[in-house]
């Protein structure tokens, strides 16, 4: 076994190394045998390859010398208009030498730059277009603003196919010597949703057990979340107690760190299994879906999740009318 | 040069301290007694209200009498870990390079709910048979969870020192930072303390710091700090205010931030509003109130702010239609904030881990902290080796692996292959 972290480690190094998307690496290989590369934006939900492919442009378009021509910034950790200012700009203008005039500005979860900067951004694409080219990585490309996406060639990435899912991880699990059993695999895709490097991580946590990896492994080591959990608050909530049905979520989310995403998607799934009138269903996905967008839009997750508790305390007093 | 004065102009030797003399010299005696092999009461419980030294006599006293001191307060003494690791600590008298030590466990009170009562049980079995002095500190010693553990404890109680010492103090201090401070503008501060030095030192910073001279009337504005009783009336008037305008209001007699005001209204609003349609607009108008912090955030327009407190005062307050309330609610203190303060240096090292995790691969630090490390905190946690190559990778420091082993032997065998 390595000591690495996987996800790292088995991160395909050049395009033909990259097992889906092919249509986009196709494109991107098109780049490079012409030598020239658009400003792109790499739009497309987490794990599905965004940044590796960006990674592996560079590396096939400058081989050996790449690290000299790109450079990365996450606009996470960095994401104020200062940064666009002086680090983006300074490399953005300097020439580079070489048989490539260009260099690459990769900028990750660029969807997380406030707007002052992408405004900024706009004008430094434009100018330094000789001497830079920028990839912007985003989740929704819809945050990223309008002038910036015109000047982009857009690059739509999809999850991984459960095939091309499997395959990987096995890969790995043959490579690592870990004994990952079928219905590990599954529960991997169940927890991780085809979001390849989650997969990838929870597989690797999942080894450190030194046993065969089973459901019940990804599950507890998962662990958050777990789907009878999430039953049992939502439970709490129609019976009507809602500051228990809180404390639980707040347990969840504080203790146990469960991600809000997490907990919206299985109480989406739990709100269609539950023994509810029909109508009440799709109403009250309406509702998740709302809290699922502020989420994303980066609101507080138990704030967010306890005004859809408040709902379900809604929901259960209602049915107990109607009964 | 913006540190807290707080911090800065904290006494740092018990000769510096205003009041509670005699308080002082039972502390100082019961300490000494301790010369003569150890003493009934192996603790000494120090209560009284916020602000007015207990904390910093302990470590005044410590420094006067050059002893080792060893604090932890209410975040740190929960888990069964940390007390096995103090009752270590407790078990002898000498530090390892053989001075004295004392041992502080700060803010007792801190330990509430069923979660911790096991806390306190425990801390009363490494007092009984403690081999150095061990100090607690709480707002009350009468609280009944304590009833026990009193029984092993010398009570001293810390009082709410005069005006005049406070004032004493804050004179001090702007003879330090040379500020030229009228006598009644300095009274007026003391005064409006109500006896809790420490937030006359804030309000003395709030006002003076900066300036050369500070006078009556730069004080004489302000209103009383709000004790509890403020926010208390702030809430009634948003969670039962009939209109708009009248629940707005409240926002700007509320001596906290919006964020903070948030927080209690968020966290008592459901126990007022007992109809599940009331509680749906409510707590509707909290998410859409939040939904604007978010904006705020991604966009950096404080205007916003407007809408927020739209949201979270006037919102609420027309959410209340049916509710009925039997009784008296009281207002609780947002557990939230309790929760958060509590992981705040958590939430740094996450961030500090997080950053070793980007160094090694194309993931924002703040993701890193968020995704990745549930995962390494499990592969500490399980498998040593793996542990001590990924610590090896990731060039983590010993507090950031044993923060993710979640144990000091489990953090020593991972160093341990280290080497």
């Amino acid at each position: 076994m390595s000591f690495e972290i996987w996800a790292e480690k088995y991160r395909p190094k050049v395009l033909d190394d990259m097992v889906d998307q092919k249509e986009i690496v196709e494109r991107l290989k098109s780049f490079v045998e012409s030598r020239n590369v658009p400003h792109c934006i790499f739009a497309g939900p987490p794990g599905t390859g965004k940044t590796t492919a960006a990674l592996c442009l560079a590396r096939d378009l400058y081989s050996s010398a790449y690290r000299e021509h790109i450079m990365e910034l996450n606009a996470s950790d960095e994401r104020g208009i200062d940064v666009v200012r002086e680090t983006v700009k300074t490399f953005a203008r300097i020439r580079s030498i070489g048989e490539i005039p260009f260099k690459i500005m990769i900028l990750d979860e660029s969807d997380n730059m406030t707007g002052d900067a992408q405004q900024a951004l706009r004008r430094t694409m434009e100018r330094y277009t000789e001497t830079c080219r920028f990839i912007l990585i985003a989740n929704y490309s819809g945050k990223i603003i309008e002038p910036i996406q015109s000047r982009c060639a857009p690059f739509r990435f999809t999850f991984l196919p459960r095939e091309e899912h499997d395959r990987y991880l096995k890969h790995i699990a043959e490579n690592e010597d870990v004994n990952l059993l079928k219905e590990g695999l599954d529960a991997i895709f169940e927890v991780c949703g085809g979001d390849l490097r989650r997969a990838i991580n929870t597989l690797q946590a999942a080894a450190s057990l030194n046993k065969p990896v089973d459901a019940k492994v990804i599950y507890s080591i998962t662990g958050r979340a777990h789907p009878a959990d999430v039953q049992k608050m939502i439970g709490i909530a129609m019976k009507g107690d809602f500051l228990e049905a809180r404390k639980q979520l707040r347990d969840m989310i504080q203790k146990y760190g469960v991600a809000g995403t997490d907990l919206i998607r299985q109480i989406h799934k739990e709100i269609f299994r539950a023994e509810i009138p029909e109508q009440w269903k799709i109403r009250l996905a309406d509702v998740v879906g709302e809290i699922d967008y502020r989420l994303v839009e980066g609101a507080d997750e138990e704030v967010q999740l306890s005004a859809l508790l408040a709902r379900l305390v809604e929901a259960g007093w209602e049915l107990e009318k109607a009964n | 040069m913006y540190a807290a004065w707080t911090v800065k102009h904290k006494p740092k030797s018990l000769a510096e301290i205003v009041g509670n003399k005699e308080a002082i010299q039972k502390f100082i005696e019961w300490v000494k007694s301790w010369e003569k092999g150890a003493p009934k009461k192996r603790a000494a419980f120090l209560y009284g209200p916020p602000g007015i030294g207990k904390t910093v006599t302990v470590e005044a006293l410590a420094y006067d009498y050059q002893m080792e001191f060893v604090e932890k307060n209410a975040s740190d003494y929960r888990t069964e870990d940390a007390i096995n690791r103090f009752a270590g600590l407790a078990s002898q008298y000498s530090s390892l390079f053989g001075g004295k030590r004392l041992i502080l466990l700060d803010e007792l009170d801190g330990l509430t709910g069923t979660s911790d009562r096991g806390g306190v049980k425990a801390i009363t079995e490494v007092v009984k048979t403690a081999q150095s002095p061990i100090v607690l500190t709480a707002n009350s010693a009468y609280d009944p969870r304590f009833s026990n553990l009193r029984n092993y404890c010398l009570l001293i109680e810390f009082k709410k020192p005069p005006a005049s010492e406070v004032m004493k103090h804050l004179k001090r201090i702007c003879v330090l930072e040379g500020i030229q401070a009228d006598e009644n503008a300095l009274k007026f501060i003391a005064q409006r303390s109500q006896g809790d030095v420490r937030s006359a030192v804030n309000d003395l910073q709030a006002l003076a710091q900066g300036k050369k001279r500070l006078t009556y009337e730069d004080v004489s504005w302000l209103g009383y700090r709000d004790r509890q009783e403020t926010i208390f009336s702030v809430l009634r008037m948003i969670i039962y205010g009939k209109t708009c305008i009248g629940a707005k209001q409240a926002v700007g007699m509320a001596d906290v931030d919006i964020d903070m005001l948030f927080e209690w209204i968020y966290e008592n609003v459901p126990a007022h509003l007992t109809d599940p349609h009331d509680l749906v607009e409510a707590m509707d108008a909290l998410s859409t109130a939040d939904l604007y912090r978010g904006r705020i955030r991604s966009t950096r327009d404080w205007s916003f702010t407007r809408y927020v407190i739209d949201y979270m005062t006037a919102g609420v307050a027309m959410a209340r239609q049916n509710s009925k309330v039997h009784g008296w609610i009281p207002f609780k203190f947002p557990q939230r904030i309790k929760m958060l303060s509590r992981s705040k240096a958590e939430r740094a090292m996450q961030l500090s881990i997080g950053y070793k995790i980007k160094r090694k691969s194309h993931i924002s630090a703040v993701r890193a902290s968020k995704e990745v490390l549930p995962y390494l905190r499990i592969i500490f946690k399980n498998n040593v080796e793996m542990a001590a190559g990924l610590a090896k990778w990731l060039n983590l420091d010993s507090k950031m692996v044993e923060y993710l082993a979640g144990s000091e032997e489990k953090a020593e065998s991972i160093v341990k292959l280290l080497s």
